[in-house]
């Protein structure tokens, strides 16, 4: 396929993906800084997750001066919910004919109602539907992409940016539990499971004993749970190799490589080591390795040979930097 | 007042698709079926029937940008509910009337950039071809695949105010539409379904499997499946939409100028599984974006390189460049000139009479007469560079009149015609606008029409314009098959 309708496709399935873990942040954000007006521990959760979301500087620097505005509808930063939701829309646009005409509609109708005159009035009263819709859509997303097209190329280049997207944001939340500077209390952990959307299956596995220890083992270690860090990159590792034909175990890129190792990882150590080792430390060891393979995938199939020297003066190049 | 009666309908003093000349409300007997389903509609099935097809194009993303508004300023091409009939007799006339055309069209391209016979015969002068905004030096003497130019033409055609048939400006560039065309089917297939079956229209759902195969006839390797490519401006472009739709229905990638690579001669798209051979590219693109290196050098669309494989004869370009000598409104003039020279016959649609400003009797005649002339620029199109003299302020006939004064090649003349009008829905009942018909005719192995075309109307009251980007939206074109 096309190099540059594998990376729309990419960034679509990512762009969806960001929007429906952002939103999922705002949303149990907002309930727990409730929860916390009773209680006698003061959190700035908002300020956490903008450290998390590297946007401290992007939050100074908006008109916006409201923390779950600026997150939801900044139009500067490249990660609000609209910013997101536009970005995903217009890389379809530009690969209509790849997709099916269900995705399409579902997300070019999310578009118009967050993009419509009336949509600010509509938020401002009833902001739940607002919630409820964009997680609904970033769902049924996933649902059409599975259930109505080709299980071919595009769609694995889909599946990895939706996996890679979904392992940024795993980890993210994992690692603003050890920003607090405090150990977390049971308010701040059921919080990250809710914005994982792990809670229940948290609670089925280890009865309702809540601990960052518990925590973090559940989503990074997690074999089976979908927004676990191992499942997501086992996913990715299956993606790469269904992409390239070469078989599991062995490399033929750096993007093969690196997740290798990291999987080799998450799969043969535990949450004891990676404690010892500093939970901040590993996670952000993690995460760097997780960019690299994002980048790496880029210069495999949308570079070429020649332009991997130059990548500045690529205007492909250039594009990939903005979006990300 | 109901929306969908026809209780003040008035054809006044124009050609009305429907009624024909007369004002006693006597229909014409193959529009009945589908002005008695109208006319029982209830308000509210009205509504609803009218709500549903909005909300099918803004949701399936049926639009198209409007330049000069905010970049990117999507919007749906309006569309009417009443379809536009046309009988079986006198489409067969409109059809043959438009192959006489193309033919001599791409006869007359392969003349001028082979020698010219046409201008040392004397029946077209020379300045006229040879200024031509849109002739291509570069293509002189070179041998096109299958001596096919045009492979897409688009001949606007308007009726008068005795309902006869006339040419109104040929579009033998990128001329666009065919999507809307595919999609208001659509959508009034499922709007009046047993309607149109009773009616027994004639389907228009293969053009893009026909536009395939004559794309596929030029391809320069003989294989069994040539690699066929639509190039597009991108995203931003007004017609983008299109472009997707027709590149999905015809099952071949879309690509934009940074996909492809040209490297010694030949073309290439970039894949995931590295470079892949292109043979023949259906460009949405204009002659001077297609290569920084031949012609526009700022284009960041094209691909550089592309012109020296074309001229290599390793990649097939569809629509061939310099065919916008054809589109020129000067050279338009000479067409019913280019059917008798090159076919020996009369034009069977006739055109408008045309009064060419670089000629000094009908410069001077145009200048004393700009309020009753349409002046048109002669490489405009899209209903821009247009003064339409009846409505025309006396500072916009001055400005025309000394723009004429500077640039008298550049600008061109006609009557104003009345164009027909078509029933057509209106806040307060139906009312009768402007229209006219965007036929796509399909040069390949044969010459090949779909019946009809794309119906333009001007919906604004009394307005002639009926271009998209001048509020103009769109009907249904029923070709009846009996």
């Amino acid at each position: 396929m096309l190099s540059r309708v594998a990376d729309n496709l990419y960034w679509m399935s990512r762009y969806v993906e960001r929007a429906e873990g952002v939103t999922r942040l705002v949303e149990v954000n907002r309930d727990t800084d409730l929860e916390f007006y009773a209680s006698e521990i003061k959190r700035d959760y908002w300020q956490s997750a903008l450290c998390a979301m590297c946007a401290v500087d992007d939050f100074a620097n908006d008109e916006i001066d409201d923390h779950e505005l600026f997150i939801l509808f900044s139009k500067k930063w490249s990660s609000s919910v609209l910013t997101c939701i536009n970005m995903a829309r217009e890389n379809a646009r530009m690969v209509r004919d790849q997709l099916s005409e269900e995705i399409w509609v579902e997300l070019n109708n999310l578009y118009l109602f967050l993009n419509s005159s009336t949509f600010p009035e509509k938020f401002r009263s009833d902001p739940e539907n607002f919630f409820r819709r964009t997680i609904r859509f970033s769902l049924v997303f996933q649902g059409l992409s599975d259930a109505t097209i080709h299980h071919d190329e595009g769609w694995r280049f889909m599946s990895l940016g939706r996996y890679l997207e979904r392992s940024d944001q795993t980890s993210r939340v994992i690692d603003t539990l050890t920003m607090l500077g405090e150990e977390p209390t049971r308010l701040d952990l059921i919080g990250a499971l809710r914005s994982c959307s792990a809670l229940s299956a948290y609670r089925r596995q280890y009865q309702g004993a809540l601990s960052l220890r518990n925590v973090a083992d559940f989503l990074l270690f997690s074999r089976d749970f979908p927004r676990s860090l191992r499942f997501a990159v086992s996913r990715i590792d299956t993606l790469l190799h269904e992409i390239s034909g070469v078989p599991s175990g062995n490399f033929s890129n750096e993007a093969e490589r690196l997740t290798g190792s990291a999987l080799a990882q998450l799969n043969f150590s535990g949450i004891e080591s990676l404690l010892a080792d500093g939970l901040h430390e590993s996670i952000d060891h993690l995460q760097r390795k997780l960019i690299e393979v994002g980048q790496s995938i880029f210069e495999t199939y949308v570079l070429l040979p020649f332009e991997i020297k130059n990548a500045g003066v690529a205007p492909m190049a250039q594009r990939q930097m903005q979006q990300q | 007042m109901n929306p969908n009666t026809f209780e003040n309908y008035q054809t006044e003093n124009f050609f009305d698709e429907m009624f024909g000349n007369s004002n006693d409300s006597n229909i014409f007997e193959f529009y009945k079926p589908i002005y008695d389903r109208i006319t029982d509609l209830t308000e509210s099935e009205f509504e609803q029937k009218k709500k549903q097809a909005d909300s099918s194009f803004l949701e399936h993303g049926v639009t198209f940008t409007v330049y000069g508004d905010d970049i990117g300023t999507e919007r749906i091409f309006p569309f009417d509910l009443v379809p536009r009939v046309i009988p079986d007799k006198e489409w067969q006339k409109v059809e043959q009337g438009l192959r006489q055309r193309i033919l001599a069209l791409n006869l007359f391209l392969n003349d001028v950039y082979h020698g010219g016979k046409i201008i040392s015969d004397g029946v077209i002068p020379e300045e006229v071809v040879k200024t031509s905004a849109h002739f291509r030096k570069e293509m002189v003497g070179f041998d096109v695949p299958q001596d096919i130019y045009i492979h897409v033409c688009g001949s606007d055609l308007i009726r008068d105010e005795k309902g006869k048939y006339l040419v109104l400006e040929d579009n033998a560039r990128c001329p666009s539409g065919a999507s809307y065309l595919l999609e208001n089917r659509e959508i009034m297939k499922k709007t009046f379904p047993r309607t149109y079956q009773k009616m027994s229209v004639r389907s228009v759902e293969e053009y893009p499997e026909i536009l395939l195969r004559s794309l596929e006839n030029l391809t320069p390797r003989k294989l069994q499946k040539p690699v066929c490519v639509l190039l597009t401006p991108g995203v931003y472009n007004s017609a983008y939409f299109e472009h997707t739709f027709l590149a999905r229905q015809m099952g071949i990638e879309i690509v934009e100028g940074k996909d492809l690579i040209a490297i010694d001669g030949f073309v290439y798209m970039r894949t995931t599984q590295g470079l892949v051979q292109v043979d023949v590219i259906y460009r949405r693109l204009d002659d001077e974006f297609l290569d920084p290196l031949f012609f526009n050098k700022n284009s960041l669309l094209g691909v550089s390189g592309l012109m020296d494989a074309y001229l290599k004869g390793n990649v097939a370009i569809a629509n061939g460049i310099g065919t916008g000598v054809v589109d020129d409104k000067v050279t338009y003039a000479y067409v019913p000139e280019m059917i008798h020279y090159y076919l020996g016959q009369d034009p069977m649609i006739e055109q408008v009479p045309t009064y060419l400003c670089w000629r000094e009797k009908d410069r001077k005649f145009v200048l004393e007469n700009l309020s009753e002339l349409v002046v048109k620029s002669a490489n405009e199109s899209g209903g821009y560079g247009m003064l339409i003299g009846n409505i025309s302020t006396q500072k916009e006939r001055e400005e025309f009149a000394s723009r004429i004064k500077d640039n008298p090649r550049d600008y061109i003349a006609q009557p104003i015609i009345s164009l027909s009008r078509h029933p057509t829905f209106c806040p307060h009942g139906v009312e009768g606008r402007h229209i006219d018909l965007r036929p796509f005719i399909l040069y390949g192995e044969d010459i090949e029409i779909v019946p009809g075309g794309l119906t333009r109307v001007a919906l604004e009251k009394n307005s002639l314009v009926v271009n998209s980007s001048q509020g103009g939206g769109s009907k249904d074109t029923w070709v009846l098959s009996n």
